[in-house]
């Protein structure tokens, strides 16, 4: 009985239109475009903030360095000699405390976001070239 | 050789788009012909349109370990027409589950066995998709996806998240429905 109900089953199957398959992959095409096309404009909008914001932040790092003594300390590890070597730990603290940490740290997301939105622009390039 | 499922999958993650294509085509009848059950003819096309959406985003959180990719999908297809019978303000299978007495089941013989008059009026198609029609959503479901789609008990009890004995007791009323209306001829 129940093989026989498999087989009257079977017969009583609806079918659809037969284009409703590619109207599905089309629909879902569109949408892909449509979402690659989203995330093609906001990877590109961030490369441009991250990079418009590196220009000022790395002249602003470039001039916290300067301020902040961090080069004369630096200039001492190659001109002092010896006594370096012998108070290396406070000469480190000292080189550290003199970074301008905020500034780098700014400096280093903004790269950070640049490298990344980068190489997410690249690869919805690339996906776009593998499904042409 | 045709690919599986997982293949398919597989495929189309590494960028193959002809991959997903493959399985549109492979399941669309399949998923039209379980939400016109419920639908009708009118709206399961895009029942269908929006599960496959769901599947395209979703199909990288699909885990091949977890479930069979045919009972995920149909899971995901059965609750867009829940949804869509919430919209129109359709009685829906969790619905018409509150009114179910399990104490009932238990008392149903394991095998409920249609006589040949039943097969041989059931064998004309428009008759039984009149008679599945008219048979409450929580056995039809079972029903189709046991005959049509072939789905085991438990596979069927994972899609719909109900246990074991419950899918089968589901099938047993199902088929003591089918045979009363059958035999009574209660298409009206």
């Amino acid at each position: 009985m129940k093989k026989n109900l498999y087989i009257i089953f079977k017969q009583a199957i609806y079918y659809p239109e037969n284009q409703l398959s590619d109207d599905i992959f089309r629909a879902i095409n569109n949408k892909e475009a449509k979402s690659a096309k989203i995330k093609l404009w906001i990877y590109s909008s961030a490369v441009a903030l991250s990079l418009a914001g590196l220009i000022p932040a790395i002249k602003d790092l470039s001039l916290q360095f300067s301020n902040s003594g961090f080069y004369e300390y630096l200039s001492l590890a190659f001109s002092s000699n010896g006594s370096i070597i012998s108070y290396w730990k406070e000469f480190m603290l000292s080189l550290a405390d003199s970074l301008p940490v905020e500034s780098l740290m700014f400096s280093l997301l903004l790269l950070f976001i640049f490298f990344i939105s980068t190489r997410l622009v690249m690869r919805q390039f690339k996906d776009k070239l593998l499904t042409a | 050789m045709q690919d599986s499922d997982e293949e398919l999958i597989v495929e189309y993650l590494k960028g193959n788009q002809q991959a997903f294509k493959a399985l549109v085509e492979r399941y669309t009848a399949h998923l039209y012909n379980f939400s016109r059950r419920f639908v009708g003819a009118t709206a399961a096309p895009d029942i269908v349109q929006e599960t496959f959406i769901k599947v395209w985003k979703n199909i990288r959180k699909f885990d091949t370990s977890r479930a069979h990719f045919k009972t995920w999908m149909f899971t995901i297809a059965r609750n867009t027409v829940i949804d869509y019978m919430r919209k129109k303000k359709i009685a829906v299978f969790s619905d018409l589950n509150k009114n179910e007495d399990e104490s009932f089941s238990e008392s149903l013989p394991d095998n409920v066995i249609l006589p040949d008059e039943a097969l041989q009026k059931l064998e004309d198609r428009k008759f039984l998709n009149k008679l599945l029609d008219q048979i409450p959503p929580m056995y039809r479901e079972v029903l189709i996806l046991y005959y049509q789609e072939e789905m085991t008990f438990s596979e069927i009890g994972e899609m719909l998240d109900k246990p074991l004995n419950t899918v089968k007791s589901h099938h047993r009323r199902a088929l003591k429905q089918l045979k009363k209306m059958t035999l009574n001829n209660q298409t009206q």
